[in-house]
């Protein structure tokens, strides 16, 4: 079913009037304003809907600061898509021409390149085979190496991968931007990559990705394909090592530091993968930050912000780095690429040094 | 109303102290802060009325710059709300003159833990359930649990004289205070003496718990925390009749044998809100009993509080029912568990003493059933907080096809809220237990206090000459605020259906 904002009506008017998620959203612990919190942007919008705002520059300023994160959702008792609702929301103010400017330059480019980094398209899908690894805009253009690397250790491992949706966008960024059709043909082409190689295995870099193609791919009407498993490559590699069927060398890492990355409560208990990989290669356990596992808190990657409010997003990515560094951390390794990549971004001046996990690990191989 | 002020020049003075980043007047955050959680003000938006904004939101971080913007706003005479984190269902953070709004969300930093004497000074911004992660990393907790806990402040805790689910061992968010930082309506900064228990004058603490931001805003507070308990024992009982049930509370209590919880249910909660939340399909009251501690201290005083109530023709329904309750226990506030919108709501919740509690529960419950029959109005109960001498009633009343016009809805709330609460008066109850009494329950002060009104109001007058602080709350007489807001239409309509119903009734 696609996504309108009819559709999540009943979650808005809920959520207008609840404050028993506000404790988790990262937004609000940086801003503190009741309005940029789940209740907030609730309530906006139903305000819009009954004549007592309208969108304009400065209440869409304050609908594009969630950073659809999913931890409102994810603490929610009744599991409220509060999310879907803000990015349908968003979806109206696009179609009433009131969203920022900038919403539009990367509808733009995403109808042209299929990624808003590089003026080039998606690269086409060469062989067919068992397993395919989905690539994306971000592992393409901001982080390759965390992608050779994850490609390193998945083929020792036994599995050859095949690169798929290389340098196209996941339906994600463009649905949390109020932009569900471009969503939909970025889907679409991917499944469509999917079913040419052939795959039934199909491995995601991070819990955004694996958010993007198990529920976006839902909502925007699409069906993920039942013979095909989708699976995060952190995840696979740690039931590898439990099964005895790989291993590093060991490395001596000391005051370091996993960081869940944003989208990790979408994925509820994945945050033990990393951390049995890291025990596989170090004796000393990661230095565990407050808001970690189930209210892991995002880095500001998510939910469009670094191009829609690139200060709100690089207060949040500081923020984390400034909660590491306050925990005594000297080493924050991580998994997700585009994740990596907005850490070391906003990392200017701050002395602890960002390593990706999969770099990390096939290293050690 | 009052003296029209320049809001575009506090504002410059307000950035300049605070920075610009702290101050806003932004049309979508004054509107999102025009109601906290009460029916009143969210029904007023719910709607479409004109809202009730602040005109200014400030973020201070510190103690000093509370000081600094309650001198800007004595000397402009603009009223100032305290916001916590607008958890209140009595409309206690409600901005009904505008004004100033002062979230004090931005104070949240832990001071100290201490895990000698264990305490826990915190700034009162800081959020309940943030706090209580911070201390159970060091196996440790702040014994306040209320259903608020993920949105409500420390100051919000204590402001209103809060309950948690387990006050009937640990205390209320008042017994668990042993100092405070209050920033003054003149802007001086005062610390209350550092511990609570001492014969060096008289307790003046507790000028400010309780008074909901009308006499000075709680900026800091130091805690009595605990370790985590190392056994909970909970269990669930059926009782046939409410009249046993209440008896069996009496005597667990006074028989001093510390229950971290007794939840008693009356016949229509159970039969509803049981249901609903717990999928339990029960006839009678339920209770749930538990206990904490050793394991062998929890482990007796459970095996005598259940031989009372087996005395009284409980039925044992074993642990899982009473672990389940606790497992959900906040369910109950997660909408579409909780009551919501467009159903009309109040909790009119009440404390008295034992040999009061049956008589007053049934009496009310005959005011709001008889007289609103017509609008098929639903009245629930049950009795959670317990002290040695008596217990809190916590009922509310529901109505799910209130009046569609605001002004009537808010008409016939006030009228309903009059009857039940009148009726706790005439039964040796309170006003309140623990949700306070914002503007919802101002204009009955007078009545619960009788003679003793006129020195609360001297204190106020006293502290706050100008009545900058938080107007139109707790009852305290309303001076002309200056305000660039020009609209209190809600306040209007809200003190004219007060008036008209104390006088019908």
């Amino acid at each position: 079913m696609p996504i309108e904002l009819q559709n999540v009506k009943h979650t808005t008017e809920f959520c207008r009037y609840c404050l028993m998620c506000r404790h988790v959203c990262p937004a609000t612990a940086v801003t503190r304003n009741e309005a940029t919190s789940p209740h907030g942007w609730a309530l906006l919008i139903a305000s819009v809907e009954r004549g007592l705002a309208g969108w304009n520059e400065e209440t869409v300023d304050t609908l594009y600061q969630c950073l659809d994160c999913g931890l409102c959702q994810a603490h929610c008792v009744t599991i409220q898509p509060l999310p879907l609702a803000i990015s349908a929301g968003r979806a109206e103010v696009v179609s009433q021409q009131a969203a920022p400017a900038v919403v539009y330059g990367l509808q733009q480019k995403l109808q042209q390149w299929g990624n808003v980094y590089a003026e080039t398209a998606p690269e086409h899908v060469v062989g067919q085979g068992e397993a395919a690894l989905i690539v994306g805009a971000a592992g393409r253009y901001l982080q390759p190496e965390s992608v050779e690397a994850a490609v390193q250790l998945l083929a020792a491992t036994g599995v050859k991968v095949i690169p798929i949706a290389v340098g196209r966008e996941t339906p994600y960024l463009a649905n949390t931007l109020g932009l569900p059709g471009e969503a939909r043909h970025l889907a679409q082409a991917t499944l469509a990559e999917i079913e040419a190689t052939g795959a039934k295995r199909v491995f995601v870099l991070g819990p955004g990705d694996l958010y993007a193609y198990q529920t976006i791919l839902n909502y925007l009407g699409f069906v993920w394909p039942q013979t095909v498993e989708l699976l995060e490559v952190s995840a696979y590699l740690a039931g590898q090592v439990e099964a005895g069927k790989l291993s590093f060398k060991p490395v001596e890492l000391t005051d370091y530091t996993f960081y869940d990355p944003d989208h990790t409560v979408r994925a509820p208990g994945r945050w033990e993968a990393p951390r049995k990989l890291l025990t596989a290669l170090s004796q000393t356990p990661p230095i565990e930050l407050f808001w970690r596992r189930e209210r892991a808190a995002p880095c500001g990657a998510s939910g469009g912000l670094p191009f829609t409010q690139p200060e709100l997003s690089a207060l949040l990515a500081r923020a984390r780095l400034a909660e590491a560094e306050a925990y005594g951390v000297k080493t924050l390794l991580t998994d997700d690429p585009l994740v990596l990549y907005q850490l070391r971004r906003h990392a200017v001046g701050n002395k602890i040094e960002l390593k990706g996990l999969f770099e990390l690990l096939a290293g050690q191989l | 109303m009052g003296q029209e002020v320049q809001v575009e020049a506090v504002v410059a003075e307000l950035a300049a102290l605070l920075g610009e980043a702290h101050v806003s007047t932004r049309e979508s955050d004054r509107l999102i802060y025009a109601t906290d959680w009460s029916w009143m003000l969210q029904m007023w938006l719910d709607r479409g009325m004109e809202p009730t904004m602040p005109d200014i939101i400030v973020y201070p971080g510190s103690a000093e710059e509370v000081a600094g913007i309650l001198k800007i706003a004595g000397r402009c005479r603009l009223p100032v709300v305290p916001w916590g984190g607008g958890s209140g269902s009595q409309g206690g953070a409600g901005p009904v003159f505008g004004g100033i709004l002062l979230d004090t969300k931005r104070m949240n930093r832990i001071i100290q833990i201490n895990e000698t004497s264990l305490t826990v000074t915190a700034q009162a911004g800081i959020i309940g359930t943030q706090l209580e992660w911070a201390l159970n990393e060091r196996g440790l907790t702040l014994p306040h649990y209320p259903a608020s806990a993920n949105c409500a402040t420390l100051g919000g805790y204590l402001a209103p004289r809060g309950s948690g689910v387990i006050s009937t061992k640990y205390g209320k968010a008042e017994d668990l205070v042993l100092s405070m930082e209050v920033v003054l309506p003149d802007g001086t900064i005062i610390r209350t003496p550092q511990v609570p228990n001492h014969a060096s004058g008289p307790d003046f603490m507790g000028l400010w718990v309780g008074a909901e931001g009308t006499l000075g805003i709680i900026t800091e507070a130091t805690m009595q925390i605990e370790h985590l308990p190392a056994s909970r024992l909970l269990r669930g009982l059926l009782f046939k009749d409410l009249s046993k049930a209440l008896e069996a509370g009496r005597r667990i209590m006074t028989q001093r044998l510390n229950p971290l919880v007794i939840r008693l249910y009356d016949e229509p909660s159970t039969r509803k809100t049981v249901k609903r939340v717990l999928n339990l399909d029960l006839e009678g009251a339920y209770m749930v009993l538990g206990f904490d501690g050793w394991p062998e201290i929890a482990a007796a005083q459970e095996k005598r509080a259940l031989d009372i109530c087996f005395e009284l023709g409980a039925q044992d329904l074993g642990r899982e029912p009473g672990e389940e309750w606790w497992r959900h226990r906040y369910d109950f506030y997660y909408p579409p568990l909780s009551l919501h919108l467009p159903q009309m709501y109040g909790t009119t919740e009440t404390v008295t003493t034992f040999d009061h509690i049956e008589r007053l529960y049934y009496a009310k419950r005959a005011v709001i059933e008889e007289n609103y029959a017509a609008w098929e109005v639903n009245y629930i109960g049950h009795f959670s907080h317990w002290f040695p001498w008596g217990v809190m009633l916590y009922d509310r009343f529901v109505i799910n096809q209130p009046p569609q016009d605001a002004h009537e809805a808010l008409a016939l709330h006030n009228e309903i809220w009059l009857r039940a609460v009148r009726t706790s008066l005439a039964h040796g109850g309170m006003l309140n237990e623990h949700h306070g009494i914002g503007f919802k329950l101002g204009h009955l002060m007078p009545e619960q206090y009788g003679p003793a009104w006129p020195l609360l109001q001297a204190i106020k007058d006293t502290l706050d000459p100008q009545g900058i602080m938080n107007p139109g709350k707790l009852g305290f007489k309303v001076q002309a605020p200056a305000s660039g807001s020009k609209n209190y239409e809600f306040w209007a309509a809200d003190q004219k259906t007060k008036i008209k119903s104390m006088s019908s009734f």
